[in-house]
């Protein structure tokens, strides 16, 4: 066998188990031997290039993007696997679902209670209402915002004097979640931020942000009660609360 | 030769069931990726997504998505293309997923689609040193190694590090780059690699050897450049002094 004849049986075979006479040739060949040594320790260096690399995050961001203006992405469909009824429980458990039940129960509350009010304050429309005590006096907290909620519009139907004392009264949903939010953020730290991670370091300076803003934008609100941007920045605002606070029990309970 | 059963990408079967990670982010992230952890098959997922679920979307991605990166950042040399590349190669997946119907592995079709991405983007570059045609037809006289008399040794002089290499692929031709790192990189057999090129498996395993005796001309052209610079520097320090 000559040079070139081995060299088309590398070709053809690789560099694994080679033919009787490409060995013999080999054997007695300097020129082969230095060539097949040089491309073994080429494949050798090659395998220990990574064969993954972890891509950026905002690559999936970008994509899911487009994807979703595209329309290729639609809502998640059910899994056809049934849950549970602990599995639902627990669902039902999560903090954020827990956080919007326990928020819609003090919106609900709060309009009862402010409507209540407003019938006896009115007997020409309650006649036959009994008279209620004296009602509680509002919280310092609450009444520089009470008079802001009038000019946020509400979702239930005007009817009359009663609703629109209702308007005048009721908190509006931006204090009901930040009642909850706080409620929340009440029981995080003890049950969920015992952690040092890094990522329970940065869900923490998340946290101590979001609270400042917040408190910004209240105290914005209660000096400029009909800046509507302001209020919206507040919602938006009081959303990312609720689901950072969902992230950070989410992973305390990863821990825990 | 390859080592195929340590890559994942080559083994996905339909029964493979993989867990994606919690999403515990925050901010935009967090609506970004899952709320629970889902635990698919590979088979189960690509139903889902051809129904439009954007968890078997990112399942989808996260399972493939760091080989096809990996692939890109091989290929074209900088992230900044590569992160273009791979969106736009799962953009085209995702695009085409209603039309799979598991003739092919899905980890090779999604490969193929890669390929042709980085291909067709480095044609529009059209590098200035290497045509695609000198990998497509593979040229019977010049396929041989040069074994140029006093040739350095590159076992001698240990130029086969990582660095020499990476930058030794890049300057492959496309087509022998692909085959050389979907095959000593990956770890992807000629077989599939045959599947992903559109080619028969002869000339994959043509293509490879090409591949690697090209890569040794160039690691060795590499030492006689390192080897006139240190003559260079060498003579440097005296006339810097004046």
């Amino acid at each position: 066998m000559h040079c070139k004849e081995l060299e088309s049986v590398l070709e053809t075979e690789g560099l694994g188990q080679l033919p009787k006479d490409a060995r013999l040739h080999l054997a007695t060949c300097g020129a082969c031997q230095a060539f097949v040594a040089d491309l073994n320790s080429i494949v050798s260096a090659a395998k220990s290039l990574p064969a993954e690399v972890a891509p950026p995050d905002r690559i999936w961001i970008s994509l899911r993007a487009r994807l979703e203006a595209e329309g290729l992405i639609k809502e998640p469909v059910e899994v056809s696997e049934q849950p549970a009824w602990w599995e639902s429980f627990r669902a039902w458990l999560k903090p954020r679902t827990f956080a919007s039940a326990a928020g819609a129960a003090v919106l609900l509350a709060a309009i009862v209670f402010v409507t209540r009010i407003s019938q006896t304050s009115h007997p020409g429309i309650a006649k036959n209402q009994p008279v209620a005590e004296t009602p509680h006096v509002a919280q310092p907290s609450t009444t520089a915002s009470a008079s802001a909620a009038s000019t946020t519009p509400v979702r239930e139907p005007s009817k009359g004097t009663t609703a629109s004392k209702t308007k005048e009264l009721a908190p509006s949903p931006s204090e009901s979640a930040s009642f909850t939010l706080s409620q929340a953020e009440l029981d995080v730290p003890d049950m969920q931020l015992a952690g040092n991670s890094q990522v329970d370091l940065a869900l923490r300076q998340n946290l101590r942000t979001l609270n400042a803003f917040i408190a910004e934008c209240e105290l914005h609100l209660k000096q400029n009660p009909q800046d509507e941007l302001a209020r919206e920045y507040l919602n938006t605002a009081y959303q990312q609360k609720a689901d950072l606070l969902a992230a950070m029990m989410e992973s305390g309970r990863g821990e825990n | 030769m390859c080592a195929s059963s340590v890559i994942p990408g080559t083994t996905l079967g339909a029964t493979r069931r993989i867990r994606t990670r919690s999403g515990a982010a925050t901010g935009q992230l967090a609506r970004q990726r899952p709320a629970q952890p889902v635990a698919w098959t590979e088979a189960e997922a690509i139903r889902l997504a051809q129904a439009g679920n954007a968890p078997a979307f990112e399942f989808l991605y996260q399972l493939h998505g760091r080989r096809v990166y990996a692939l890109c950042l091989r290929m074209v040399g900088n992230p900044a293309d590569a992160e273009d590349l791979m969106q736009e190669a799962f953009l085209q997946l995702f695009r085409k997923i209603g039309t799979f119907r598991g003739e092919s592995a899905f980890s090779t079709w999604l490969h193929r689609m890669t390929v042709n991405v980085v291909l067709m983007r480095l044609r529009k570059k059209s590098l200035p040193t290497d045509s695609l045609e000198e990998t497509l037809e593979p040229d019977a006289e010049n396929s041989g190694p040069k074994r140029d008399v006093g040739a350095p040794d590159l076992r001698l002089t240990g130029a086969v590090d990582r660095v020499n290499l990476e930058r030794s692929i890049e300057k492959l031709p496309p087509g022998y780059r692909t085959v050389f790192v979907l095959h000593d990189v990956q770890g992807y057999e000629h077989n599939e690699i045959a599947d992903i090129m559109g080619c028969s498996v002869g000339n994959s395993k043509s293509q490879l050897h090409k591949a690697r005796t090209r890569l040794r001309d160039l690691l060795q052209e590499e030492i006689r450049q390192q080897a006139r610079e240190e003559r260079k520097a060498a003579k440097t320090p005296t006339g810097s002094l004046d």
